[in-house]
């Protein structure tokens, strides 16, 4: 998938399923303030992440994506 | 109106009840079945008792994993008796091996059959007193391998975990440690039926001015300003709490939440996406009186090492664990044995969309069948148990899905992968501050993971 697919594809999906206008979602913004995300809710971010795209985002790495623009380019890194 | 509302009557349920109501808050538990406490209920037939899922119990003496929990429970009044000192007997492919309580005991005893690996088995006996939760992440199948470089050794160390879902892809070292080790420790049966743990629970919570109503089933929970006020159930009937504990399935509870704007899509997608474990076919057996002597012991019986593998391959049953029931007549003779073999889903969705006793003759010829060869495993321990058998009764996935409640007839609920640990051990909190989760889905199966639960469920509770 170019990056170009990935983020068509998940803004939309992320826009139905943390039910938020997807006009919100832009590449630099902040993505636990946009997605009102808490430890639960996170937890439902990297299952979406992990069944679109086989990607599974580590605990390690999590603190490293804090924009949209950061949750694309693990995406398109990590992607088989 | 009610401090806490309990939606199942499950083990994990009626243990919350009872904590919380002994703690002094108002308990309301509700089941959606005629007959309250889940897997842990008995049925009755022929004069005997059967029971669904409680074969044996471990760690309850003193100082050991569960006997804190039970004596809290008021469970420890109950009339355990302790097994045999090699209270699991395993046969593979036709050699005998036993397992002995208390730590060293196991090491030593299996030790004495491999010698060659006497360091891997006390390293093992280590490993499963020090696990952490760390150890979610780590696959159980993998650690064995590396301890064990006798593949026989690795079968038998793993052929009593039958107690939960044995896939060597997914299973973490986790939940195969805490399926052994507290009945390493020491191992107990119960004189007498489950009903008399679900009374016993069911009667602590009623004591405390709490109450369990058979019969109403939640159809939807309702919330406002971002908590949830009111169950609703089928018959129309409402009920107010402060607080909600889902002992339920949690893509069940899901469906009750669609209406609770506090509850997003992604949240009941990935309850409702998440896989379950298989489930288990039973046959269990009423003995001819004064024909077959007690045992206290549970017997492992595989045709061949392949105890990790067997539910990958097609029929025949390839493993079967014999579960004698104690005589509660001080008789020396046992009346009734349970035969239990793990049954993925696939094999009964043929039958899906039936119900209990209208299932068709295909599907009783199919368990007759599956029975029988169960039966002839058993065989290689108690040789003409055909010849012994009064009646034989069978249920599968199908039986625990209509009678429990549990999608596609799990055993152990939702599975738990070593590979995505947060995706698959859940938290007992939800989008909602106050509703709570618990039961076997949640962290860990078994009567230990799901007592260990309710307690993690009832410290969210102030």
């Amino acid at each position: 998938m170019t990056r170009e697919e990935i983020i068509a594809e998940i803004n939309a999906e992320l826009a139905e399923e943390f039910e938020i206008d997807e006009a919100t979602i832009t590449p630099d913004a902040p993505i636990y303030q946009t997605l009102e995300l808490d430890s639960l809710s996170l937890v439902d971010l990297i299952g979406i992440v992990q069944t679109k795209y086989g990607v599974l985002i580590s605990k390690a790495e999590l603190p490293t994506i804090k924009t949209f623009a950061q949750l694309y380019d693990y995406i398109e890194q990590h992607q088989k | 109106m009610n401090d806490v509302l309990i939606i199942g009557s499950g083990l994990g349920g009626l243990a919350c009840g009872t904590l919380l109501a002994g703690r002094g808050l108002k308990v309301l538990v509700l089941e959606s079945s005629n007959q309250p406490g889940g897997c842990m209920q008995s049925f009755r037939r022929g004069g005997l008792h059967y029971d669904t899922g409680l074969h044996y119990v471990g760690g309850l003496a003193p100082g050991q994993t569960m006997h804190k929990a039970f004596s809290q429970l008021g469970l420890m009044d109950l009339p355990w008796q302790r097994m045999d000192e090699q209270f699991d007997r395993v046969i593979i492919g036709g050699r005998h091996f036993a397992f002995s309580q208390g730590y060293d005991a196991f090491a030593e005893g299996l030790a004495k059959d491999f010698p060659h690996q006497r360091e891997a088995l006390f390293g093992f006996v280590h490993r499963l007193q020090h696990i952490t939760a760390a150890d979610m992440e780590v696959s159980a199948y993998d650690y064995l391998r590396q301890t064990f470089s006798d593949e026989l050794l690795l079968n038998v160390v793993s052929a009593a975990a039958m107690k939960t879902e044995l896939r060597r892809e997914s299973l973490p070292l986790f939940n195969f440690a805490h399926t052994c080790s507290s009945f390493i420790e020491s191992s107990w049966r119960l004189k007498g039926d489950g009903n008399l743990l679900v009374n016993k629970l069911i009667g602590s919570i009623q004591q405390a001015g709490g109450k369990v109503l058979t019969g109403s089933k939640v159809v939807r929970l309702t919330e406002k300003d971002g908590r949830i006020v009111s169950a609703v159930c089928a018959d129309g009937q409402t009920y107010e709490a402060e607080y909600f504990i889902s002992d339920i399935h949690p893509a069940t509870l899901c469906r009750m939440l669609e209406d609770c704007p506090s509850v997003r899509k992604a949240f009941r997608r990935r309850m409702a996406a998440a896989e379950n474990t298989c489930g288990m076919f039973t046959a269990q057996l009423s003995i001819k009186p004064d024909a077959l002597p007690y045992f206290a012991h549970n017997v492992f019986v595989y045709d061949k090492p392949n105890v990790w593998t067997m539910t990958e391959e097609n029929e025949p049953v390839k493993g079967v664990m014999i579960s004698a029931r104690m005589p509660e007549n001080d008789s020396d003779s046992l009346r009734q044995i349970d035969l239990l073999t793990p049954m993925p889903w696939h094999e009964c969705e043929a039958w899906a969309d039936t119900k209990v006793g209208h299932r068709g003759d295909d599907y009783q010829s199919f368990c007759r069948n599956k029975a029988q060869q169960c039966i002839a495993l058993a065989e290689q321990y108690i040789p003409q148990l055909g010849e012994l058998i009064e009646q034989c009764y069978t249920s599968s996935p199908l039986t625990y899905r209509d009678y429990l409640g549990s999608p596609e007839g799990s055993a152990f609920g939702m599975r738990k992968d070593c590979r995505v640990p947060m995706l698959s051990f859940h938290s007992v909190s939800t989008p909602l501050p106050n509703l709570l989760l618990t039961g076997q889905s949640i962290i860990l199966p078994g009567i230990e993971g799901v007592t260990m639960t309710a307690f993690e469920t009832c410290s969210k509770i102030a």
